[in-house]
């Protein structure tokens, strides 16, 4: 028994369709200014003359910053109350348009599949759909998350199976 | 990579570089974006299948992204330096995907490298071509520890803009009419 996830939902508990929303956030001259200096050194992402000459057209977020504050709501809103074991990889990131400075983001995620591991029948295989928009409601990062979740009761190992 | 899209070739590998994970930098990086107890606590960690303190899988991706612009940067340095002026690359449309294969545990030296696996001309923004990238990290024992499937923007030298195209972005330009033709596509 885990004590950090005891008392937290386990696989069984989730189901297909399940949304979660993830709440909302400003996104700071400052946010974007930290991220990109450590991160995303690009000049259109630290210099508001340089951001205004490129293809973005003015200031706007790093994307990898973007899914990095997506990834904190998840956190708070669900990854801290479910029996985690960590991230198996990103799918069909995309991000339509740029989140400008001073856009206030929001996130929904949706559990769109769940399969227990043939290999690890403790380990709950949990695909989330998240869904990033700005304050128009405009689409500005859509991406699939994988993860495992703890299996409370864990059944035998399949036979022959590999993952 | 900072070249022109046409001098970008497909095959080619390059080494973006090496970091060393720390104990505080991975908890640091968990504190702000990605607060998992087995990426924050090592004591708590013990418990988890991890069986210590593993960084976030979004750190290994981010650490990454620096190492690509860094390396792009010293390539438009290099440019500079032999009398060329360098291509630009754009900001990226999406990635297709990131898999993370095995934990990045404090002390872990992680070297990046960056294949362009194939690259063309976007339809949608002119001027512009889209590269297509594999990016492997591996660890200080050889094994893989993530590896992603990118795709960037990379501005086309031999690009001539349609008459039609150069007249538009002219009127967008005068300051009324370029504000009404702005709402209107916008």
């Amino acid at each position: 028994m885990n004590p950090i996830t005891a008392n937290r939902r386990h696989f069984e508990d989730l189901r297909v369709g399940e949304i979660i929303e993830l709440g909302d956030m400003v996104v700071t001259r400052e946010m974007i200014f930290e991220f990109a200096r450590e991160f995303d050194p690009f000049p259109f992402h630290l210099d508001e003359d340089a951001a205004k000459a490129s293809l973005l057209g003015g200031l706007a977020a790093s994307g990898f910053q973007t899914a990095a504050l997506t990834l904190r709501m998840l956190g708070d809103s669900f990854l801290n109350h479910v029996a985690s074991m960590g991230g198996l990889g990103f799918a069909d990131l995309k991000w339509p348009r740029p989140v400008m400075v001073g856009d206030t983001i929001s996130a929904t995620a949706t559990l769109v599949g769940l399969r227990v591991s043939r290999s690890h029948p403790e380990r709950g295989i949990v695909t989330t759909d998240l869904a990033v928009r700005n304050q128009k409601a405009e689409p500005v990062m859509t991406m699939r998350l994988t993860s495992i979740v703890e299996v409370r009761h864990p059944g035998p190992v399949s036979d022959g199976a590999a993952a | 990579m900072t070249r022109w899209y046409e001098d970008v070739p497909v095959g080619e590998t390059f080494t973006l570089g090496t970091h060393e994970f720390t104990a505080p930098e991975i908890v640091r990086f968990a504190t702000r974006y990605d607060p998992q107890y087995f990426h924050l606590d090592p004591e708590a960690a013990r418990h988890s299948h991890f069986g210590g303190l593993v960084a976030s899988g979004w750190h290994t991706v981010s650490i990454g992204h620096r190492y690509m612009v860094d390396t792009l940067a010293a390539e438009e340095e290099r440019l500079r330096g032999l009398g060329q002026e360098p291509g630009i690359s754009g900001p990226s449309p999406g990635v297709n995907k990131m898999e993370f294969k095995a934990p990045v545990r404090p002390g872990d030296s992680v070297t990046y490298t960056l294949n362009v696996t194939g690259k063309r001309v976007s339809n949608s923004i002119p001027g512009w071509g889209l590269l297509f990238n594999d990016l492997e990290a591996v660890n200080q024992r050889g094994e893989l520890v993530y590896r992603a499937e990118l795709v960037g923007f990379s501005k086309l030298r031999d690009y001539k803009m349609p008459l039609r195209l150069r007249l538009m972005l002219a009127l967008t330009r005068l300051p009324i009419l370029g504000n009404v033709l702005a709402k209107r596509t916008g």
